[in-house]
Formats: C-alpha cells, sequence, structure tokens
C-alpha cells in the first residue's frame, strides 16, 4: 500500500534517512532454485531451544545435505529469551533467515504483515506433504486462509502434579475430566493434608482461561474480535477468588513466581504448590528438575475443550530467494522417518503420524513416556482447534496476568480488573 | 597516644569494611553455593549450601555447548577478543576528543559537546532497528569477523560516556602546565602528548575498566550481531543455558556465570593498581 | 564559595592573552582535527540512527512490516501518549520515584566507600575488587535467580528478619515492594559510580592537604575546603551520569519482572515500557515518539544540573568561558 504520492514520498524520506533500499521485500519473484537443482544453495535457518534441540536439528539436517549435497545451512539458535527481538530486527533489515522457528503468540503477528511465505500453493501441489498431519494440527498455521507456518511438533494443555507428595499424605491423585469445583475442593483437602498450597491459582494463566473460556462455549478470539466478555472475565477471577478464599492456593506473591512461564519458577519444581498449569510436552523437563514424581492429567472441565496445538511451527520468508528449497527442508523435517527419528519429541509429538508411532515406540524416558500417553489420551477426545491468536496476542496474555495479579494482592476488584482487562486487549487487537 | 589513635582508626575501618563485605557479598555467595547444588536442588534449595555438593556442574557447563562442538572456553576468548579491542578503540579515540572539548577553543565546541551529551539521552532500544540497517548496508553484519558493529564505532568515540568523563577529569588538570608547556614552544600537539597525556592515566584506567567490563556484560547488541555459536560471546552463551520454555541448565549456567566474573575481577584488579600508584607529584612538578 | 588561595592555588591560573590571531587559528585546526574521530563516529554510526528512530516516531512503523507500507501520522503518537495512555503516564511515576531515591542512594554509598577504601593499607585494592563484584554480575541471567531467591518468600532477606521476629512479604512478588528492590538492586551495584569517585581521588594533589595541614586545618577542614572543590568536577560528572543512567534504569526492571514491569505494573520502568511497545507490540514508531519525549525531559534535567554546575564546580582549568 504506497498510499498518496505524499505519503510514498515521505517514506521514501523515511527510508533514505534510515539508508534502506525501498521494495526490497523480494517478493515471490521466480529466480528461486528448485528443490531438484544441483547448484549450490546455502539456507539460513534461525530457532530458539537449548543445546540439546540443538545437537538434535544439526544432526537432522546433515541427514539432508546427506541427500542433497547442493545445500548446506548457516544455523543460528539461542534461548527463547530475546529470540524474536533478533528475529524482528533482522527483519526490519530483510535479513530474515530462510527458515525460522515461530510459535502461536507470534504468528499472526508475522503472517498478517506478510513476512512469512504462504505455503498453500506448496501443500496444494504436494511439495509440502500433510497429509498424515491431524487435520486440526496443520490447520492451526493457516492465518486469514494462508498457510503461514507449518506446525512442527504437538502439545496441548497439561495440569502436573506432585505424586510423591500427594501419596505420601494418603491424597488422591487429581484425575482429567474432574470439574472445576472439584478440583479446587481436591486442591483445597490436598494442600491441608500436605502442608503445601494444593494448586497454582491460574488466573493468570491464558491457556487456563482460554481452555475453561471453550468450556463455557466461548473462546478467546471469534474472527477478528474477542470471543468473550467482561462477564466471563469476571466470573473466571471470582471462580478463583473462591479458592484463595478457602486456602486452595498459595499467597498471592507465591502465586505470582508461578505466573512467570518458565520451567524454573513452576511452583511445582519449587515445592511451593502440588500442581502448576503448563503444557504436556514440558513435563519431562520439569521432572528434571525435581526430586520428587510428577504425574500429568489435563485441565479440569470437559478435556473435549483442549486441542492440538502446534507447539511450534517452521515457517519460510518471503523475502528469501531459496523458497523452494526451504520447503522441501522442512517437508523433509516434518515427514522423512530418519529425520523423524532423530528428532524425536524435542518440538512436542512429531506432527506427521506415522513419524510419530516410530518415535513413540522409541521413547525410553520415563516422563516422556508419560507425556506422551497423556497427550494420546487426550487426543482421542480433542475438539477442534480454536484460530490462531490475533495480533497482539501477547499484550492480551501480559494484559490477564496485570489484572489478575491485581484482583489477588487486592488491587482491583474483579469486575474493575475485568473492564480494565478488555479495554486493554481491545485496544491492542484492534491496532 | 596519636599512635594509639591511629591504630584504633585504621582497625575501625577495616571492620566497617568487612561488614559491608559481608552484607553486600551475600548474594554473590549465594551464586557461588548454588553453582554446586544438583539441578533437583538447585530451583528448591534458597539456602548458601548445597546439600548435595556437585561439582560436576563446572565440567558440565564447560563442555555443555556439544550442538557445536566449543568449550566455554572459545566464548572467553571472543569474549576477551573483543571487550580489548573496545578498550583500545575507546581509550583511544575518546581521549582524542576529550582533549579537544577540554582545552581547545574552535568553533562549534559548546555545540558539538552538548551534541555529544544529547547522544546519551536517547533510550538505546530505538537505535537497535535503525542501527541493524545502517550496518547492513555498510556490510559490516555478519560474515567471518562479525564483531565489526561492536567494535568499529567504538574506535570513533561514540561513546559519549569516556568523552565525558575524559573532559571531566582534563579539567582538574591545572591549565599553567599547559601554558608553560606552551611557552617551551608546544604546539596544541605537543602539550597533548606531554602534558595531557601522562596525566590522564587516571581517567583513561577508568575507561579501561569500564569499556571491559560492559563489553563483557553487554547482551543485546551482541544477541543481534553474533549468529554463529562458535562466535558467540559469554554473555549470550550464558543465557544459551536457559531456554526457560524447554531445556533447562541452571546448576551449570551458574558455574559458568562464576568462572565469567574471575577474568573481568582480574582486569579490574590489574588495572585498580595503577589507580593507587600516585601520579600527583610527579604530574605536578613536571 | 569564599576559599582562600591557600587551598585553591589552582585558581592562580596565568591566562595567556588570547589575542594573537595566528595562535587562535591554530588552537582552531588542532580541535577539529582531535575531534574529528567523534565527528566521523557520530556522523557515521550515531546520527543517521538517531534521525532515523525521530522519523519514526511520526509514523506507524511497526518493524515487522516493508518501509514502504510505513504511514506518517503527524503528531499522532505525541498526542496519545499525552491524553490516551494511562500506561505512559504510570511509568513515568514509576520512574521519576526509581530515579529521585536510588541515583543519591548509589551516588552517597559510592562516595563513602571510595573514601573508605582511597587510603593505602594493606589489601585495599583487593578491597576495591569485592566492592566491585556486584556490578561485574551486570544485567547477568544469574542476577535474576540470585535476586528472585534473595528477596522471595522464602528468601535470603526474610530468614534474616525471622531472626528479629519480623515476617516480609514476598518483596519482589510483591507489587507494593517490588520497586524498592529494584532500588536496592541499583544501589547495590554501585561499583561505576565509585571507582570514578576513587580516580578523582586519585587527580587531588597531594600539596594541597600539605598546605592545608600547613594552615593548621584538621580532616574534617580538609575534607571540605580541599577535597569536595577539587573533586567537584567528578562528583559532577557521576551526577549527571547517574541521573541519564538512573532514570534510564533498564537492565534491573527487565531482570526482576522478567520484562513485564509486573507486578501489576509496579516496576513499569519508562524504558521498560518503552521496550515492550517497541518489541513486544511492534509499535516502534510509538516507541521511538517515548523515547524523543525521554530525550526532551531528561535533556533539560540535565541543563538544570549543568547551570548549577557553575555554582558548585570547581574547575582547575580556571573554568569555562
Amino acid at each position: 500500500m504506497s498510499g498518496t504520492p505524499r505519503r510514498r514520498l515521505l517514506a521514501v524520506a523515511a527510508a533514505a534517512a534510515l539508508l534502506v533500499p525501498l521494495a526490497a521485500c523480494g517478493d515471490d519473484a521466480g529466480s528461486s532454485p528448485s528443490a531438484d537443482s544441483t547448484e549450490p544453495v546455502e539456507l539460513s535457518f534461525f530457532w530458539w531451544g537449548g543445546d540439546a534441540r540443538a545437537k538434535l536439528t544439526e544432526d537432522a539436517l546433515k541427514l539432508y545435505t546427506a541427500k542433497h549435497p547442493n545445500v548446506t545451512f548457516k544455523t543460528t539458535w539461542q534461548a527463547n529469551q530475546g529470540y524474536f527481538d533478533k528475529l524482528a530486527t533482522l527483519t526490519a533489515g530483510n535479513a530474515a533467515p530462510d527458515i525460522f522457528q515461530i510459535d502461536d503468540n507470534y504468528l499472526t503477528e508475522y503472517a498478517s504483515r506478510n513476512v512469512t511465505l504462504d505455503l498453500s500453493s506448496y501443500q496444494k501441489s504436494g511439495k509440502l506433504d500433510t497429509s498424515k498431519f491431524p487435520e486440526s494440527l496443520w490447520k492451526y498455521g493457516e492465518v486469514d486462509g494462508k498457510l503461514a507456518g507449518v506446525a512442527f511438533g504437538e502439545n496441548t494443555q497439561g495440569l502436573v502434579f506432585n505424586k510423591t507428595k500427594l501419596q505420601a499424605a494418603n491424597q488422591p491423585l487429581p484425575t482429567s475430566g474432574m470439574s472445576w469445583e472439584q478440583f479446587i475442593t481436591w486442591a483445597q483437602a490436598a494442600g491441608a493434608a500436605t502442608k503445601t498450597a494444593g494448586t497454582q491459582d491460574p488466573s493468570a494463566d491464558y491457556k487456563a482461561f482460554w481452555v475453561w473460556l471453550r468450556q463455557q462455549g466461548k473462546d478467546l478470539y471469534k474472527g477478528k474480535e474477542l470471543g468473550f466478555t467482561a462477564q466471563d472475565v469476571t466470573a473466571w477471577f471470582d471462580l478463583w477468588k473462591g479458592a484463595r478464599d478457602k486456602g486452595a492456593t498459595p499467597p498471592p506473591d507465591v502465586i505470582r513466581e508461578g505466573n512467570a512461564t518458565d520451567i524454573t519458577k513452576q511452583l511445582v519444581v519449587t515445592g511451593k504448590a502440588l500442581t502448576s498449569w503448563v503444557w504436556v510436552n514440558q513435563l519431562p523437563e520439569l521432572q528434571k528438575n525435581t526430586k520428587d514424581e510428577l504425574g500429568v492429567v489435563s485441565y479440569p472441565g470437559d478435556p473435549k475443550a483442549q486441542w492440538a496445538r502446534a507447539s511450534m511451527y517452521f515457517s519460510v520468508y518471503r523475502g528469501s530467494s531459496k523458497k523452494d528449497v526451504a520447503v522441501d527442508v522442512i517437508n523433509f523435517l516434518a515427514n522423512d522417518p530418519e529425520a523423524g527419528k532423530v528428532l524425536g519429541t524435542d518440538r512436542g509429538l512429531p506432527s506427521n503420524l506415522d513419524v510419530r508411532t516410530t518415535v513413540e515406540s522409541a521413547v525410553t524416558d520415563k516422563a516422556m513416556k508419560t507425556s506422551i500417553d497423556v497427550e494420546n489420551q487426550l487426543g482421542k477426545t480433542f475438539g477442534p482447534s480454536p484460530q490462531v491468536p490475533l495480533k497482539g496476542h501477547s499484550t492480551l496474555r501480559s494484559e490477564l496476568i496485570k489484572a489478575a495479579e491485581s484482583v489477588q494482592t487486592g488491587k482491583a476488584s474483579s469486575a474493575q480488573a475485568a473492564e480494565a482487562f478488555i479495554t486493554a486487549v481491545k485496544t491492542a487487537i484492534s491496532k | 597516644m596519636g599512635r594509639m589513635t591511629g591504630l584504633a582508626k585504621r582497625s575501625l575501618r577495616l571492620v566497617v569494611i568487612l561488614a559491608l563485605l559481608a552484607i553486600i557479598l551475600y548474594p554473590l555467595a549465594w551464586l557461588l553455593g548454588s553453582s554446586f547444588k544438583s539441578q533437583e536442588e538447585v530451583l528448591s534449595n534458597a539456602s548458601v549450601w548445597p546439600e548435595h555438593w556437585t561439582p560436576g556442574n563446572y565440567p558440565q557447563g564447560w563442555t555443555h555447548f556439544k550442538s557445536a562442538a566449543v568449550t566455554f572456553g572459545r566464548f572467553f576468548l571472543n569474549s576477551t577478543l573483543v571487550a580489548l579491542l573496545v578498550v583500545v578503540g575507546n581509550a583511544a579515540s575518546c581521549l582524542l576528543a576529550a582533549y579537544a572539548f577540554a582545552r581547545l577553543r574552535f568553533r562549534g565546541r559548546r555545540m558539538f559537546f552538548a551534541i555529544m551529551i544529547g547522544t546519551l539521552l536517547l533510550p538505546g532500544h530505538v537505535l537497535i532497528v535503525p542501527q541493524f540497517i545502517l550496518f547492513k548496508q555498510l556490510g559490516l553484519v555478519g560474515g567471518e569477523f562479525p564483531y565489526l558493529p561492536l567494535v568499529v564505532p567504538h574506535f570513533l568515540a561514540t561513546e559519549a560516556f569516556f568523552v565525558f568523563l575524559m573532559v571531566q577529569f582534563m579539567r582538574s588538570i591545572p591549565r599553567e602546565l599547559d601554558e608553560a608547556a606552551k611557552i617551551d614552544g608546544c604546539s596544541p600537539f605537543g602539550v597533548f602528548r606531554n602534558v595531557i597525556l601522562p596525566l590522564s592515566r587516571p581517567a583513561l584506567v577508568t575507561t579501561a575498566i569500564f569499556s571491559f567490563i560492559w563489553t563483557w556484560n553487554d547482551f543485546f547488541r551482541q544477541l543481534v550481531y553474533v549468529s554463529e555459536t562458535t562466535k558467540n560471546t559469554v554473555p549470550v552463551a550464558l543465557r544459551a543455558f536457559i531456554d526457560s520454555s524447554g531445556q533447562v541448565t541452571v546448576g551449570p549456567m551458574f558455574a559458568m556465570s562464576v568462572l565469567s566474573l574471575v577474568p573481568v575481577f582480574l582486569f579490574f584488579l590489574a588495572f585498580q593498581r595503577m589507580l593507587v600508584e600516585g601520579i600527583n607529584t610527579s604530574g605536578l612538578k613536571g | 564559595m569564599a576559599l582562600t588561595t591557600t587551598q585553591r592555588p589552582a585558581r592562580h591560573s596565568v591566562r595567556v592573552p588570547q589575542g594573537s590571531g595566528r595562535g587562535v587559528r591554530r588552537e582552531g585546526r588542532a580541535g577539529y582535527v582531535f575531534l574529528s574521530p567523534w565527528l566521523l563516529g557520530f556522523g557515521a554510526f550515531t546520527l543517521l540512527p538517531m534521525l532515523g528512530s525521530l522519523v519514526l516516531s511520526f509514523t506507524d512503523y511497526d518493524i515487522l512490516s516493508d518501509f514502504s507500507e510505513l504511514h506518517f501520522i503527524g503528531l499522532d503518537n505525541y498526542r496519545r501518549m499525552f491524553t490516551a495512555d494511562p500506561a505512559f503516564w504510570h511509568s513515568v511515576t514509576v520512574t521519576v520515584l526509581f530515579g529521585i531515591i536510588s541515583v543519591p542512594l548509589k551516588l552517597a554509598a559510592a562516595f563513602a566507600v571510595a573514601l573508605l577504601l582511597n587510603r593505602g593499607m594493606r589489601g585495599v585494592g583487593f578491597f576495591r575488587g569485592l566492592f566491585y563484584l556486584p556490578s561485574l554480575l551486570g544485567g547477568s541471567v544469574a542476577l535474576g535467580f540470585v535476586w528472585y531467591s534473595m528477596f522471595n518468600r522464602d528468601g535470603s532477606f526474610n530468614q534474616l528478619l525471622g531472626l528479629f521476629g519480623v515476617h516480609g512479604p514476598g518483596w519482589v512478588n510483591d507489587p507494593d515492594w517490588a520497586l524498592g528492590t529494584l532500588i536496592l538492586l541499583a544501589v547495590w551495584q554501585f561499583g561505576a559510580p565509585m571507582v570514578i569517585f576513587l580516580a578523582g581521588l586519585k587527580q587531588v594533589p597531594v600539596e594541597l592537604y600539605e598546605a592545608a595541614s600547613v594552615d593548621g586545618a584538621g580532616a574534617w577542614r580538609k575534607f571540605w575546603s580541599v577535597t569536595m572543590p577539587m573533586m567537584s568536577p567528578v562528583i559532577f560528572f557521576n551526577l549527571v551520569l547517574e541521573t541519564i543512567h538512573g532514570f534510564q534504569g533498564f537492565t534491573g526492571a527487565f531482570v526482576i519482572s522478567g520484562g513485564t514491569g509486573g507486578p501489576v505494573d509496579s516496576t513499569l520502568m519508562y524504558t521498560l515500557y518503552l521496550y515492550v511497545k517497541a518489541f513486544t507490540d511492534y509499535e516502534m514508531g510509538y516507541a521511538s515518539a517515548l523515547a524523543w519525549v525521554f530525550l526532551a525531559a531528561i535533556g533539560l534535567l540535565t541543563v538544570v544540573l549543568f547551570s548549577t554546575g557553575r555554582f558548585w564546580v570547581h574547575y582547575s582549568d580556571g573554568g569555562d568561558e
């Protein structure tokens, strides 16, 4: 969109001040080497994660290079903190990597601004094969009818609990399908018996709120709007106010510790609560950080409200000059059985169901086995995926934390906080 | 009697120093202790003492980066290289600029000085993107030596902090010395070499210390410009231990954090000695 | 400031008449020569990005979109800030509170410790290093863990308070106290101004103290009539820089709140808010406007500091005309 000539002129002036060549964003122009050409190609590839993931990914890419000796990779990885800052900066400089990892927090931000390549045509022509993916999973990569990312790994919400402490106090373990009220009552009793708070208060947790909303027949987003009202938020906050009043949760400052998404701060790991609200595939990492044995069930309420969430995606940069090869690499990583074996469940359960079966049978880690079993069992009842979160989703997440914490600390009533939350979020998603 | 008070005073000072140190070093003692805790213990045990001593965190952290087959030593080398280059660049270029501001009269001096102070005021986050684009257009991004954007600007006195610091120190140098040198036939260059340069040691030492330490700790810019694991610097590598949503390796991260304090601490000790040896008399009698 | 000549011998500076046109021209040329690295660096690496951000502050730039999609929106960003953004005003309050408490405390701590460590004693260098250690940690990833473990509910600080029968709150996680821990963190890392003070103390000519002793001045008198005036340029430097740095205070808030400014925005420093706007909400145009308003405000404060400086800062070079 170039607007009026005057506007265009101003844009040129701004770009000149920044020394940017305009319209550098290489459009879907065609000098790109095709996937089966033999001229040397170097693809840049960027993801977040730890060193273990880096090792696996490098090994899987080596398999690709072994099959296509002309294709090599320039890989970059880092921890999640700062990842999106760097990716955005690279994008601004027209220097985004050919392939990058992204999650549902940011997919719409990037897709709606045309940073990601629309992969639909590759999918139609079969160059990108998603036929073995659960349909709801690959669809969770669609933004405004364009396939913006290839779901790479599946996960779903999981309520992780401290088995050791519960059993030591002769308390029943939580089960999938408990109602929210039953769960809170359970947490109150279990907390009293173990002298550890029964559950982290998830009122600040968007994924718990989201599941709860879906159980009320609502959703987080509907089209370009919010799928809920201030009343829903108030009811959600009140539900947990009740739980706090009963002593089923820790005090507000401890709740806040667990409101960080970091594995290192989850109360079930730091020993400050019996349950934490996480993603099922985080169980193995959580388990490594505590002596106590952990278990996992679905969030309370009807488990049908949970869905096959793409834990992350691979996207291709629309300005890349090697799009075809980039898509072929993603296709290989997602569908090749050998590559699948190498990558394992590190990014979530493999999207390709055939690959998933092979990988699962090879798993030996106990916590990983548990998380796979639970995911598969919940998978049988998964409802349809919601739409991918809108632009402004990260604002929604941080505003929910702020609103919930202001209720927890008594700075605002549930209704006041809900009102402020709705106002802030509406502004964010309409920008 | 006088001796006694002297001794009492000295002892009192030592007691005060030790008491203060005990307070402010406690958090670091906790860090040191935690670097010996096992992974199951490190997040749940808040005390300084580990229940199970795990010195293994150190070798484990040192060899953590298996994907790129490098040890942590490589990151120390990379960081040291970048930090030393920045030290040299800042010390040399800022001293020249400071001399101009502090001692020479020329048109536009006040305006340039105000602009220089002004560059300190803009929050850096809005400069990240324009700077990245600029460095990319200049061809400084990536390549075999990805540190150019981190180093080159420092050879051109872009760190106004140090220019201002040196200006303030130079202005404490009595002007008679300049005048005396001028009477002896020194040009402005001669004054710089014979008077200002030798008397600027405290400012230069301070600049060196801060340049080294701040570069050693700078995370964001190094994250943006360095992309290959083997080229990583210490702060970027330290964060790579904690992918907070996935693989977290806290104990080894603590261990490497403790180790990463050692070079900067030694650098500080080596350079602060120059703040002890008096320069005053030698300078003033010259 | 009536000071006797014994205490300020440097004030005697003989002014060479600057009339000689050749000398002035030569000095002028030399000025540009010495300034040339800075001029080049400023022109090449600082000026353009700064102008870029100024231009962007009048746009809806979002980092991710191509520049061809940039829209000029005039003063909208600035208008929104002052009229329609409560978070902006909140962050100003947090920042001012943080700045006016932490800057004087940090400077006082740094100066006191510098004086304590100025005298020759065995191992003084090592002690200086130990006092500097907290600052060596910078904004390292370990710092977040350390501060958390000191100042959460079961943290060391509360264990200490427990000895006196006091039940402390969960400091870092309590909206009423989190900013306090942030201030404490800033003061704890007082190493940089301490070193600058130490370097400044080393530059006070010992002759001045000797002369003062001859005049029969005691320690207290020497401090006020020799140390303080001679140190004033360095005190001034630290005051200006720590003020700027204090109001910018990003790292601590980022580390403590995990980049959010929580709990309940209690640590939402101005620059942290700016960062969130730029890199989380992708409103770089708005963030640029925030940055330029910051520059204007702190610039004004700096001008005020500089103008007070002429009343209390003593320069041995005879002052700046």
